[in-house]
């Protein structure tokens, strides 16, 4: 019986044995390693730009330089008094703080929640959106209450010839 | 244990590594600690060659027990 199954009729009319068994076993366990390894390279490769742009950003090749931008006069800033001011462009607003006879900080007024443009307030020593009540610590520009989760980008800012000038901007973390 | 199983578990624990180190680079980058996505960044590259020293080491090791048999 099995025997008469197992006979190909003739070459023409072969449509009964047609069936090719030779890649049956594509993945077998070899196979499987072998693409575990693929993607272990490919995991490999990929990190490579990762660490390219961070090995950049170490050596600080992507700090931008503006064109240094004068503030204001340092005998018209009193010690706990704020000046606006807009920095890098146009019509990004930032606010300068002077918080001792020494120290100037400087951040992009915009809050991070909403755009809200920040301010300051003398008397609790906080940066205060209006919008949502979003406080941020003065020294770092982190937000410290309300919905305000990331940062202030901070502006860097020069002392130089009686004048505070702002030399450059933190990058804005995503 | 079964040495074909031990080569078969190494190897997919180096898959399990380069998933756990990918995950902590993209982080750290984003943390804008550099230094340490740097680090994971070569853990991740480590990782290949030992994965491709297990698979070639098991390709060794069938072909002498094809030749004990």
């Amino acid at each position: 019986m099995s025997e008469k199954n197992n006979r190909i009729p003739f070459d023409e009319n072969n449509y009964t044995h047609n069936i090719h068994r030779n890649n049956e076993r594509k993945l077998d366990r070899r196979g499987f390693m072998k693409t575990l390894v693929g993607a272990a390279g490919v995991f490999a490769v990929s990190s490579l730009p990762w660490g390219a742009v961070a090995a950049k950003e170490l050596m600080g090749l992507s700090e931008k330089e503006y064109p240094h931008k004068k503030i204001a006069d340092l005998n018209k800033i009193g010690i706990g008094e704020a000046v606006d001011f807009k920095f890098p462009g146009e019509h990004d607003d930032a606010l300068l703080i002077r918080l001792s006879e020494e120290k100037f900080v400087a951040y992009n007024s915009a809050c991070t929640h909403l755009q809200c443009p920040v301010f300051w307030v003398k008397e609790e020593g906080e940066m205060i959106c209006p919008c949502h009540h979003g406080k941020f610590d003065v020294e770092s520009g982190s937000p410290i209450a309300g919905p305000p989760r990331r940062p202030l980008p901070t502006i860097e800012v020069k002392v130089e010839n009686g004048a505070v000038y702002a030399v450059r901007v933190k990058r804005y973390e995503s | 244990m079964n040495r074909r199983l031990v080569n078969f578990i190494s190897l997919l624990i180096c898959l399990f590594l380069n998933i756990v180190f990918t995950q902590k680079m993209v982080h750290q980058f984003k943390f804008e600690n550099y230094d340490v996505a740097i680090m994971y960044c070569v853990l991740n590259l480590i990782v290949f060659p030992i994965a491709l020293f297990v698979f070639k080491r098991d390709e060794k090791q069938s072909e002498v027990n094809r030749r004990e048999q």
